[in-house]
């Protein structure tokens, strides 16, 4: 087992138990905590990959703060999108959020 | 030294496991955020063991300053109530949805990372900020210029789509 092998073992584990919350939440808040938790699985993966292989460190490093800065940006949206979905359906349960036209 | 990098090898991972179980399982949202934090600050101190600190520096001012009070805001927001919405029981077929895709990526990508393992280094590479800085405004100058106007637009369309107009109900 390398070094790699076991940041990565994690990077898999985050992903994987993002994607578990991801479909067993009923709130979009809890799917939104269970996607930021696969987003961070994927960081530490990159991260890993960049550091200890010989591939471009800088280039690895730079490709992690991206996925940070677009994780920023899509809570922001999607604050807003649960804000307005509350708004209208009054709640943020997915069961009861089946209808297109409001 | 190689023993202390494995202790705090496990420390984190044992945070990371309790932490994700939380953020998925908890009845609580706000118990399930505090879960979320700290994984976010176990995964930067994987990135210190990983000799990368600007990037857990980064993941603590964004992650853990940012995105989670932006998540409190939501759960806030959303009048979540004190037991929660996701308290009663979850449906059947919706566990074991969830288990086929917790086990159908975990499995894929474990076996490929351990039976095909790269070449990887002994020590991780030592990577100083102001290389980082300058391949910003080197040769990666597009993406991080892009990623500026991509936050513009996001906090612009959060602002629009919120926007409660003045005089409708």
């Amino acid at each position: 087992m390398t070094d790699l092998m076991l940041f990565q073992l994690v990077g898999v584990f985050l992903f994987c138990v993002g994607i578990f919350g991801l479909v067993r939440r009923k709130t979009l808040m809890g799917m939104l905590i269970a996607l930021e938790l696969m987003i961070n699985g994927a960081g530490l993966s990159i991260v890993a990959a960049a550091q200890l292989t010989t591939g471009d460190a800088v280039r690895g490093q730079l490709a992690a703060l991206f996925v940070m800065g677009l994780a920023a940006a899509e809570a922001t949206l999607m604050l807003a999108i649960i804000l307005v979905v509350v708004k209208r359906f009054k709640s943020g349960q997915t069961d009861r959020i089946s209808q297109m036209r409001g | 030294m190689e023993i202390l990098a494995k202790a705090a090898f496990t420390f984190y991972c044992l945070i990371i496991c309790m932490g994700s179980i939380m953020a998925v399982a908890s009845r609580s949202l706000v118990r399930a955020l505090v879960g979320l934090i700290a994984v976010m600050i176990a995964v930067a101190g994987m990135y210190l063991l990983l000799a990368a600190p600007f990037i857990a520096f980064m993941q603590i001012l964004i992650y853990v300053g940012g995105v989670s009070v932006l998540i409190f805001f939501a759960i806030m927001l959303s009048r979540a109530s004190a037991e929660g919405d996701e308290a009663g029981p979850v449906s059947l077929r919706k566990a074991v949805n969830a288990f086929a895709c917790l086990l159908t990526p975990a499995i894929i990508l474990s076996l490929i990372i351990i039976y095909h393992p790269e070449a990887a280094l002994d020590a991780p590479t030592n990577v100083p900020p102001a290389l980082l800085g300058e391949g910003m405004l080197g040769p990666y100058l597009l993406p991080f210029e892009l990623i500026s106007v991509v936050l513009f637009a996001a906090m612009a369309g959060a602002v629009l789509a919120a926007w409660r107009k003045r005089g409708r109900k």
